[in-house]
């Protein structure tokens, strides 16, 4: 059994080395031997010029904790800091210790956390956040796994794979000729309006739809395969428009996008992909419209497609268009819901309306890590920790529900058949 | 420096350490003694240099400038180690590091030409300081590089450089 000396023995020991400085006689001379952590904690940290980035602030958390972005102007990398991460950040002059920044956070409030230098510099330096290239966790089984011949050849095909991104960092200029050429009217009322119009007409195609489901079905079943792979062209082709509305939105609140492109999301699901961290510059509002403005495209062609199809006549593109609206509903729901433990846009907007932006990060780590305890020791929750909770199991939940609903849809097909 | 041979010292570095007494009563004559007060510096890096070292007695710091007026200690040295032998058999004919006493320090020097004599009039003691030059020269590397992979621990720990997850 090991106690905390041996842990402390088994601590591989700072580094040292000897240095030798010669007086200025050049007589005599004193050999000084310097630990690493010393060294550490007299070096100077100099962020870089006032010029070179951009500082935002984020609303407040549940918590009421300041939340701020930091943007790297020059290599556009942005960085999510805290209120204390900002406080260290602003002093790091080039002129102070880490020892003085560490005793100045102390005096400032009233404890210290020893991992939030050594955290914070490591992020500062990392300084690339948001990377469009997927880290999937079966990439890093196989790597873990490379002496087997077969995860080696799977990790050659998903890296030849991945290989096949095709992205342009020049992409906003393209973006903001489409928006001055006619895009900018995407976002005045007059589209609003017409919106809510094409969705009143698609909720009453929806209800004849509805009365005419036998000519659907008959439909699709008369040409399967070319319904099926017609429905999932189209909507692979959707995603696009997705993208580019979160493009374009993102020129109309004046922010820069960043990259626009293809890629193989973990290796293998071919997607179209934009860059708009920059919005998180802009405001509350701005950010909200911007991960609205990706489903809205779905609940348009959803619109469309069921208003179309109410009007067609029996047969493969009767069948085609609803099943395509069918596609498009399920996208603007999962887009827009939020609770599911993936960042999409609904989850975007739940997080940035309670100011917590790692929200499922946070409560994946607190429920896991600290909720037990946290009952065993009977104390109560604050509000952000409530939030943390109710976000796991809400997605919790929704997963559950989405698997047996799958299950039972699944299940009454193969009864009927 | 006593007037005749010190061979228990002499069998005390690894050079000689093989080496017929015969061979090595004619070589005490050769031996030519320098003493060194504590801080005085020997030679420097990029001195010329033609001289192997013996250390009689104190020890010495080995050093190599990093900037201004401080220097990297690469090793310490005491009394039955020797040193100097790079620029009288390396490529390049000066002096790799700085060499200073850090005590007081006595030193008997071996110059090239005596060294030259003796490998030619006596082959076969030749091999075996050859031998233990050789052993002596891994050693030093091993000893380097090990001092390389402190050094660099140090740099990382030093600037809290996180490595593994850039």
């Amino acid at each position: 059994m090991s106690n905390s000396s041996d842990q402390v023995e088994d601590r591989p020991k700072r580094a040292r080395i000897e240095l030798l400085v010669r007086q200025a006689d050049g007589d005599s001379f004193q050999v000084r031997e310097v630990q690493s952590a010393r060294a550490y904690l007299e070096s100077r940290p100099q962020r870089i010029p006032d010029q070179d980035c951009e500082l935002a602030q984020l609303p407040s958390g549940l918590g009421g904790d300041r939340t701020f972005v930091l943007k790297n102007r020059r290599t556009e990398d942005y960085l999510l800091v805290t209120e204390q991460e900002k406080f260290l950040w602003e002093k790091m002059d080039g002129h102070a210790s880490l020892q003085e920044i560490g005793t100045a956070y102390v005096l400032h409030y009233g404890a210290f956390d020893f991992d939030i230098i050594p955290t914070l510099i490591a992020k500062l330096r990392r300084a690339e956040l948001l990377t469009m290239r997927p880290a999937s966790r079966l990439r890093e089984v196989l790597a873990r796994n490379r002496r087997n011949p077969a995860a080696r050849a799977v990790e050659a095909t998903l890296h030849a794979l991945e290989r096949l991104t095709v992205g342009s960092r020049k992409a906003h200029d393209v973006f903001a000729r489409i928006y001055r050429y006619g895009a900018f009217l995407l976002f005045t009322p007059v589209a609003v309006l017409l919106l809510a119009i094409l969705v009143v007409l698609g909720a009453r195609g929806a209800v004849n739809l509805w009365h005419e489901s036998g000519e659907v079905t008959a439909g699709l079943a008369k040409h399967p395969l070319i319904a099926i792979l017609l429905v999932k062209l189209c909507f692979w082709l959707t995603v696009v428009t997705h993208q580019i509305m979160h493009a374009l939105s993102c020129v109309h609140v004046k922010r820069r996008v960043r990259e626009f492109g293809f890629t193989m999301l973990h290796g293998f699901i071919p997607t179209f992909y934009v860059d708009v961290t920059d919005v998180f510059m802009a405001n509350r509002r701005a950010r909200i419209m911007n991960a609205l403005a990706g489903p809205l495209v779905h609940l348009f062609l959803a619109s469309v497609c069921l208003w179309t199809a109410s009007l067609a006549g029996p047969g493969l593109v009767k069948g085609f268009l609803a099943a395509s609206a069918i596609l498009q509903l399920q996208s603007f729901f999962v887009s827009l819901y939020p609770f599911c433990f993936l960042e999409m846009d609904g989850y975007h907007i739940v997080a940035d309306l309670l100011g917590m932006p790692t929200l499922a990060h946070d409560s994946v780590h607190f429920v896991w890590n600290e909720l037990g305890s946290r009952i065993r020791g009977g104390l109560r929750l604050n509000r952000q920790e409530v939030a943390y909770v109710a976000y796991f199991f809400l997605s919790v939940l929704s997963i559950a529900a989405f698997v047996l609903l799958n299950a039972w849809v699944l299940i009454h097909a193969f009864v009927s058949a | 420096m006593p007037t005749r041979p010190d061979l228990a010292f002499v069998r005390k570095i690894p050079l000689f350490k093989d080496v017929d007494e015969s061979t090595l009563n004619a070589l005490w004559p050769c031996l030519r003694e320098r003493r060194l007060r504590r801080g005085e510096v020997l030679f420097r890096a990029g001195d010329p240099g033609d001289e192997l070292f013996l250390i009689y007695s104190g020890s010495i710091v080995v050093s190599k400038l990093v900037t201004g007026r401080v220097e990297q200690v690469l090793r310490r040295m005491e009394s039955g180690e020797t040193f100097g032998e790079m620029s009288l058999f390396g490529d390049e004919q000066t002096r790799s590091a700085t060499i200073q006493a850090d005590t007081d320090v006595v030193l008997l020097g071996l110059h090239r030409d005596n060294l030259n004599q003796f490998i030619e009039s006596n082959p076969r003691d030749a091999a075996k300081f050859f031998l233990e030059m050789i052993r002596i020269a891994f050693k030093r590397l091993r000893d380097t590089s090990e001092l390389v992979a402190e050094v660099t621990r140090w740099g990382l720990e030093a600037t809290g450089l996180d490595v593994e997850h850039r």
